[in-house]
């Protein structure tokens, strides 16, 4: 039962995400192909989670309170899961009154995961650029999760 | 306190820090802490509770006759139940072993920064060398003091400064805030299922028999369990706490193994992320060890063989080769690049069929005076024990419904 919950790997998404990706989806596969509010916002949550994750993974490296093997696997990790995300938006349809939300929703999945990749091999100089905007996409992410609630 | 007596409670320490922070609970009790803040402290407790009564009396049916859990499982439950446990159990043993194992290679690769599918079959090198070559007392100690590493999530908690009066209100069951009921239930259970895991039981009371545990060792039975598991549970309330205090707020959902460390980290420092990692790199291999062996003790004690890590391998031939092909066939499993958690998620619909028919012996055995003699068990054992039986067979029917309900935790 350990299991009813866990883990990691590279092959590692968590089952938020998988469970996430499956409601994705599941969502689009089932009826129309489209994706609910449901399936956005729980997108939306889980690209909330990898962009904060990620700002205060860069606020640290900032900070000289990690290592650099840590930043580098760590940031890639968040990357492929917001990367992940993104994929399956796009491959989904939504309601048209839902389109701008999977659009910008979309844009954002790209932006995170381009940012946290490249925190992954960022200067000093850029990780605090990219705190900045790692945070600034959580709150985006964040703003469009409460108007689809 | 003597070294010796510190040393003595090592089992305890092992299998508690194997089962209740291995790489699934790493993550499930941040998670928990992350949704819900400190309103599943009470469940931790709940779930340490029941593992140090059985635990306690397994040990005790151990010590007393001499006999392991599934040797039992199979002589109480009979063949086909006994065949259908152990099927359960080795399924379970062996999905975990290699999420485990998963688990310990993005541990390293966390600190080396090397591939992950190099470091793969170097991690279970690495665990088969320490399983062979240390007496099983080193294997104890190896794995469960260094897997304390994990302690500085609990200073990591006081320098986050956590709302103590929040902290302590956590303790007190009650009505929730924030989250669906279905996911809120969907933590209760998942915690104190995984507080319970079968393996637990398995390797614990085969370690009593390899640490030659008589009745004269009643007493440091009751002293391991409680002081091994209450560890175990004070590394969870940790871990809630600091994914509370950190997490909750940002809205992070920690979805990675790597995601724990962050906060010992962000607290601490290098010193604080470098301990976590460690800390995780050795409960991950801890529970490792214990799935293999739990899996070659049960294979070992239902049919009968010679079995023991206290044997010299030609003595007991059929187990080490048992051991060693868990890990071996653990790793092939995680080396195709099966995903760990989709193996801990099926291990569950196992693992649900193995609770009940691995508690139930020893808690008939535990009442046996022809087995147990002026050892049997009290009113107040016999009192937790059946609740803690009823608690089993509530969440062995509640668990997967739960699971396919709130789409493991997503509500």
């Amino acid at each position: 039962m350990v299991s009813m919950t866990m883990n990691p790997s590279a092959r590692r998404r968590s089952v938020l995400r998988l469970a996430t990706i499956c409601a994705l989806v599941g969502t689009a596969c089932a009826g129309n192909a489209q994706l609910g509010a449901k399936a956005l916002l729980q997108g939306s949550d889980s690209l909330r989670s990898a962009a904060a994750e990620g700002a205060l993974l860069a606020e640290d490296a900032v900070s000289g309170k990690t290592t650099s093997n840590y930043v580098h696997e760590h940031a890639v990790e968040l990357s492929e899961s917001a990367s992940q995300v993104e994929a399956t938006l796009r491959a989904g349809s939504t309601d048209p009154s839902l389109e701008t939300e999977r659009g910008q929703l979309v844009v954002l999945a790209r932006r995170i995961s381009d940012d946290l990749q490249r925190l992954s091999e960022a200067s000093t100089v850029e990780q605090r650029t990219l705190t900045g905007e790692l945070q600034a996409a959580a709150d985006a992410s964040r703003r469009i999760g409460e108007g689809l609630a | 306190v003597s070294l010796k007596n510190i040393l003595a409670v090592a089992l305890g320490i092992f299998s508690a820090i194997g089962g209740f922070v291995d790489i699934g609970d790493l993550v499930f009790n941040t998670q928990a802490g992350a949704t819900f803040g400190f309103q599943l402290l009470w469940v931790v407790v709940v779930g340490v509770l029941g593992i140090i009564v059985y635990s306690e009396m397994c040990g005790r049916v151990s010590a007393v006759s001499e006999r392991p859990v599934f040797d039992l499982v199979r002589e109480r439950t009979g063949f086909g139940a006994g065949l259908a446990t152990l099927i359960a159990s080795e399924i379970v043993n062996l999905m975990t072993c290699a999420a485990e194992i998963g688990g310990v290679a993005i541990c390293l690769q966390l600190l080396s920064g090397l591939p992950y599918r190099v470091l793969i079959p170097l991690a279970v090198v690495g665990l088969v060398v320490s399983s062979w070559v240390l007496p099983f007392r080193w294997i104890e100690r190896l794995f469960g003091y260094l897997g304390l590493c994990l302690l500085v999530f609990a200073v990591a908690a006081i320098k986050l400064h956590a709302d103590w009066g929040r902290v302590a209100h956590g303790f007190v069951p009650g009505s929730h805030v924030g989250g669906s009921t279905a996911v809120y239930l969907y933590f209760v259970v998942g915690l104190i299922g995984a507080a319970m895991t079968p393996y637990e039981v398995y390797f614990y009371s085969s370690g009593a028999v390899e640490d030659h545990w008589g009745p004269k060792d009643l007493g440091l039975n009751k002293v391991t369990a409680i002081i091994g598991y209450g560890l175990g549970g004070f590394l969870s309330f940790a871990l809630m706490i600091v994914a509370a205090v950190l997490f909750l707020p940002n809205g992070i959902t920690p979805e990675f193994l790597g995601s724990p460390a962050l906060a010992a980290e962000h607290a601490i420092g290098q010193v604080g992320l470098l301990l976590a990692l460690v800390g995780i790199l050795f409960a991950v291999g801890g529970a490792a060890v214990e799935t293999s062996f739990a899996g070659a003790y049960n294979l070992a004690q239902f049919f009968g063989w010679n079995w023991g890590k206290k044997e010299r391998p030609a003595r007991a031939p059929r187990f080490t080769l048992s051991w060693l092909a868990i890990f071996a066939l653990a790793m092939l499993v995680v080396i195709t690049g099966y995903d760990p958690v989709k193996l801990t998620e099926y291990s569950v619909i196992f693992s649900v069929v193995a609770l009940p028919l691995t508690y139930l012996p020893i808690l008939l055995v535990a009442n046996d005076h022809s087995y147990m003699g002026a050892h049997v068990n009290g009113k107040l054992a016999n009192f937790l024990g059946v609740l803690y039986f009823v608690v089993i067979i509530v969440i062995a029917v509640a668990a997967i419904p739960l699971l396919l309900v709130t789409h493991g935790g997503q509500g």
